[in-house]
């Protein structure tokens, strides 16, 4: 189990409760690293007024582990975080973005751009846990420079009442790209925008959208694909609906401007099969459970994280 | 342990089960014999509870209650365990995590699988036939049943591997006693578990019943099912 007490960088609403650079690590508030660093003034998408910035310099052997907590009614965050790996490092980072109660009535914007220099390497754990009655805003890019390396797993299991995320990674010569998308409604407005910009030649993409609709809930992705030159990709969208009231709409989107790229694309949406509930209810499961059941197992394997001493995971929803 | 009195049932606008009686007594194995769409499927689904099957007439009492408006898992729950012919696949979901679920008591799977890995495979996805029978028969014996309900369990296995499926139903499931009612087109599984009823079906009706599997079996063997009807030799 992820441990996030370990986090080198946590703010509480408006709050900065731990900020830790190490050798070879820099972690500083956003603000503070714009007026210090000259040469990230042009890198942060705009001018920062919360948020973090995280350099890392030198290869470590410990997680950068960050974490963003609403913990006050009606709290609006707007965060712009930056974040750069240097050559050939490999990292990985565990961002977790939550609500510390259900009904905050809060809203998250966060705007960021996550740079992976020439064979860096980076697996990006992005955790979403909010309340019902949230907005959450994210819009994050991603730079892979020449060789690099990204897999980046976005899960957002209890979804806020409003989820816009958008997502644009730009893969440069042989650099690569695993996305996965893992979002669960319940009662909730979800809008996912991801777009891969295959921009040189060698680049590869595969991103894996799981949604479930359950509760009410309307989601819609557009995922896109854009081979700019010779280039590989794969779009994987699939949606399972949990609920009769709820809708999915999925749009993947393949845009090719190389004679020789290959591009390919799936999509499915559809409901749990009758014979499936039928066999787990056999097995003493009730209907929800066995509906929970289907859904975890279509969302996939997770790790629990703790945060504040409280464990992050979908199964404490189902 | 479970009486089914005057059963007839519909599904999709069509009659299919029609006046169904059947008692099982506690420990006694019962095998329901049948050609293919003769509605034994259909029975073993409306003892489950399944809703696709419409109850339009008749009971069914399990250890003396009235079953037929109980949920399914309330019928699991009470101990009437189905292994299915076909299980569907649940994809995401591990043997052990299902059986982590729905287990009332500890199962020994080694008793069961010689190569555990089974248990670390999405359930039922990819399965061969004789590892979704093993599966099966781990998931029901897990369920702590009082009533077994074997759908197929012979279909697709060879000689072998039925025995080797007979004899864990015998010396694993039907301890206590456990009742069974064995659906089955085959007849090589009743030279194994020896039922003490046999049951044959046709469109929809329970056409007869004897103690005599061997004397139903031959005459099937010989004449085949639609013989049955004029068959002298099957009433007890």
């Amino acid at each position: 189990m992820k441990n996030a007490n370990n986090a080198l960088f946590w703010q509480i609403d408006h709050q900065i409760k731990k900020s830790e650079s190490q050798e070879g690590l820099v972690i500083l508030p956003s603000r503070q690293a714009y007026k210090e660093l000259d040469w990230t003034r042009n890198l942060f998408v705009d001018k920062p007024k919360e948020g973090y910035f995280v350099w890392l310099k030198k290869q470590i052997d410990f997680p950068l582990t960050t974490c963003i907590t609403i913990a006050s009614p009606k709290t609006t965050q707007n965060l712009t975080n930056l974040l750069v790996i240097e050559k050939n490092i490999k990292a990985e980072a565990n961002v977790v973005c939550n609500a510390a109660e259900k009904s905050l009535c809060a809203t998250h914007r966060a705007q960021g751009r996550l740079i992976l220099k020439k064979g860096a390497s980076l697996v990006y754990n992005h955790f979403h846990q909010w309340g019902e009655e949230d907005f959450v805003n994210p819009d994050y890019e991603f730079i892979l420079k020449e060789n690099s390396r990204l897999a980046y797993n976005y899960r957002s299991i209890a979804s806020p009442k409003d989820l816009r995320l958008k997502t644009t990674i730009v893969s440069q010569k042989n650099s690569s790209c695993n996305i996965n998308f893992v979002a669960r409604g319940l009662g909730s407005k979800i809008a996912i925008e991801d777009t891969v910009f295959l921009r040189g030649v060698g680049a590869r993409g595969i991103v894996k959208l799981r949604l479930v609709g359950g509760k009410d809930s309307q989601i819609k992705a557009v995922s896109k694909i854009v081979a700019e030159k010779e280039s590989l990709g794969h779009l994987d969208c699939q949606g399972l609906l949990i609920n009769e009231k709820a809708e999915i709409s999925l749009t993947p989107q393949l845009i090719v401007q190389n004679k020789k790229a290959q591009i390919t694309h799936e999509a499915s949406v559809g409901r749990i099969a009758e014979e499936s509930l039928n066999y787990l209810r056999s097995r003493g499961l009730t209907e929800d459970e066995a509906i929970d059941l289907i859904a975890a197992g279509f969302l996939g394997e997770e790790e629990p994280l703790v945060i504040g001493g409280r464990i992050i995971s979908s199964k404490l929803y189902m | 342990m479970l009486k089914i009195n005057n059963l007839s049932v519909e599904t999709k606008g069509r009659k299919i089960l029609k006046g169904i009686n059947l008692e099982i007594k506690k420990g006694e194995i019962h095998a329901l014999l049948g050609p293919n769409a003769s509605g034994k499927t259909t029975l073993t689904g409306t003892i489950m509870g399944f809703a696709d099957y419409k109850v339009s007439g008749g009971e069914i009492f399990f250890q003396g209650e009235n079953i037929i408006n109980w949920p399914i898992e309330k019928r699991a729950k009470a101990g009437i365990a189905l292994a299915f012919q076909y299980p569907p696949a649940v994809k995401g979901i591990t043997l052990s995590q299902l059986l982590e679920k729905t287990s009332q008591r500890k199962v020994t799977v080694k008793e069961f699988i010689a190569d555990t890995k089974l248990l670390d495979r999405e359930v039922n996805v990819g399965f061969s036939g004789g590892e979704r029978k093993i599966s099966e028969m781990v998931q029901v014996m897990g369920l702590n049943p009082k009533l077994v309900i074997l759908d197929e369990i012979d279909a697709g296995l060879d000689l072998k591997n039925l025995a080797k499926v007979a004899d864990l139903v015998k010396n694993k499931l039907l301890l206590n006693g456990v009742s069974l009612l064995l659906i089955t087109h085959r007849g090589e599984i009743l030279r194994f578990l020896e039922p003490n009823v046999v049951h044959v079906m046709l469109k929809g009706k329970i056409i007869c019943s004897s103690h005599h599997w061997r004397k139903v079996w031959r005459t099937i063997n010989k004449f085949g099912y639609e013989k049955c009807k004029q068959c002298p030799f099957l009433a007890d």
